[in-house]
């Protein structure tokens, strides 16, 4: 926004359309140069969330620890016995889970949700979708807070390892931004996409990795190890053996394919949303 | 001081209509396509130090075409060049949260405007004297009257100081003796950029202080001229 402060101003163009190939990097100094309004944005985004609350933030730590409890419940009704880990596993299966897909749908619903925003100042559009997923990132790296009880309790070592929290959340979160930019202006043109958007988180809930784990996956043979080739096998299961404080233990072809996807996704997510972004708004 | 400041070449704007499965069909085997055409062909060119006020009837076009000017929707033909930076005043307090207090608010809306956090933290104690709220700055938004939101509003929004000032229908909010000093504010804005853009249906303010005005009538540029010739051309095409 800062221009030269002179009286020969150049006459530029409004809305120049700039090669959608380089929205990857764009998107990145665009987040860079308005970090005050992100940062703005997600702090609003998270107050409202736990407005007029007894409890407050501590819902970010209550909520995944409920649900995994009805989870561990509803699987030892089906599989009786499971080892002492488990219930801690499935709690960070629904936390990293519920990062990607509360994410998803906060990136995937960015634009058609600040439809008075966009209509009355301009700013990068981009915006929109990395705060809304900057949100609920940060709800859950407060949600993984929940871990520390948990190295005392299971008595678990504080390892280097712990590093891998953050990075898988970070990773969940970015998988998300790059699906939901994809999906946002896609979004303005039909609201088909937001329908379709919440069957996919709801049903990715049960073929990732959230009440069960890689380990078991590699069980079953066939199916289970078709099941790892799910992207989000990798962020999910880098949480908990970082918690358990050893690096990711996955088969290397399993890595790889989660790491491109997820570069993949970002990168697709920027070009499509750049190029379609400018149109979309007129639907709204 | 007669350099282009803003410059429309045939800018045409279509809103598309929304669709439902069976309409997407029928229309892809009659191979046309439903829209709406909001803009059509206008032709505009504003010198810097130039206010420009923009007059029309309901759905003529006036809001569309600042938002055209301001980037928010692109034109569909047609190009807009513009030098220096932009600014639209347009619904006083874009993005208020009622769970946070004013001064929170203060600093969203005016990084929501385009300010970074060294320039709000400059200006963010400017803004709280003219805002007149006093004590209140740290409550809640949502324990405030609609007449102190505005004066929120218009403190951010009159911190900003752009090249290009588009203002749409800003004036006129909150009681009478508000509605005075924000018009006085508004003014010393008008003053201080070097083009304005007003779009207002107060026609005694855009004859008092523009240089032109420019008549829309269903997207088109209907009389560009003198202040007084476009709002009599305005009364003739009403009066029909």
């Amino acid at each position: 926004m800062e221009e030269n402060e002179g009286t020969s101003l150049v006459l530029r163009q409004i809305g120049a359309k700039s090669n959608p190939l380089l929205a990857p990097f764009q998107t990145v100094s665009e987040v860079r140069r308005n970090r005050f309004l992100v940062r703005n944005l997600v702090r609003r985004e998270v107050r409202a969330r736990y407005r007029n609350a007894a409890l407050g933030y501590a819902w970010t730590v209550i909520e995944p620890a409920l649900l995994a409890s009805v989870y561990w419940f509803l699987f030892i009704m089906l599989s009786g016995n499971p080892d002492k880990m488990y219930a801690v596993w499935v709690l960070l299966g629904v936390i990293v889970w519920g990062c990607f897909s509360k994410s998803l749908n906060a990136a995937t619903n960015s634009l058609t949700g600040n439809v008075r925003t966009m209509h009355l100042v301009y700013f990068p559009r981009s915006i929109f979708p990395v705060s809304g997923v900057g949100a609920n990132m940060l709800v859950t790296l407060m949600s993984c807070l929940i871990m520390i009880p948990i190295i005392f309790i299971y008595d678990l070592p504080i390892t280097v390892h712990l590093i891998w929290v953050p990075i898988g959340v970070f990773m969940a979160g970015f998988m998300a931004l790059g699906f939901g930019m994809m999906m946002a202006p896609l979004n303005c043109v039909q609201r088909d996409v937001q329908h379709l958007v919440r069957f996919i988180t709801r049903a990715g809930f049960f073929v990732s990795p959230v009440m069960w784990t890689a380990e078991m996956a590699m069980e079953r043979g066939n199916w289970g190890e078709a099941a790892l080739w799910n992207p989000m096998v990798l962020p999910i299961t880098m949480v908990r053996h970082g918690l358990e404080g050893k690096l990711v233990d996955l088969p290397s072809a399993v890595i790889m394919s989660s790491a491109i996807s997820a570069v993949v996704l970002y990168l697709v997510g920027t070009i499509v949303f750049s190029k379609y972004e400018r149109g979309a708004v007129k639907y709204l | 001081m007669s350099e282009t400041s803003i410059r429309l070449e045939e800018i045409t704007l279509h809103f598309p209509k929304q669709r439902n499965i069976f309409a997407i069909i029928s229309d892809f085997f009659k191979k046309k396509e439903r829209k709406f055409t909001a803009l059509h062909e206008v032709d505009l060119e504003i010198k810097q130090g130039e206010v420009i006020g923009i007059i029309g009837r309901n759905g003529s076009g006036k809001s569309t075409l600042l938002r055209v000017i301001s980037g928010i929707y692109p034109p569909d033909q047609g190009e807009v060049h513009a030098a220096g930076d932009i600014s639209l005043l347009a619904g006083l307090g874009t993005g208020f949260s009622a769970h946070q207090t004013g001064r929170e608010n203060a600093l969203l809306y005016g990084s929501i405007l385009g300010h970074g956090a060294l320039e709000m933290k400059s200006k963010i104690n400017d803004i709280i004297h003219f805002s007149e709220l006093g004590p209140f700055i740290d409550e809640p938004l949502r324990t405030y009257s609609a007449g102190m939101k505005a004066r929120l509003g218009l403190a951010v929004a009159s911190a900003i100081n752009p090249n290009i000032l588009l203002i749409d229908e800003v004036l006129g909010v909150g009681d009478p003796n508000f509605r005075e000093k924000s018009k006085k504010k508004i003014l010393s804005m008008v003053k201080g950029a070097s083009t304005v853009v007003i779009v207002s249906h107060s026609f005694g303010l855009m004859s008092d202080i523009c240089d032109r005005v420019i008549l829309l009538h269903h997207g088109k540029i209907v009389n560009d001229g003198l202040p007084q010739d476009s709002i009599r051309k305005y009364y003739e095409i009403e009066g029909e």
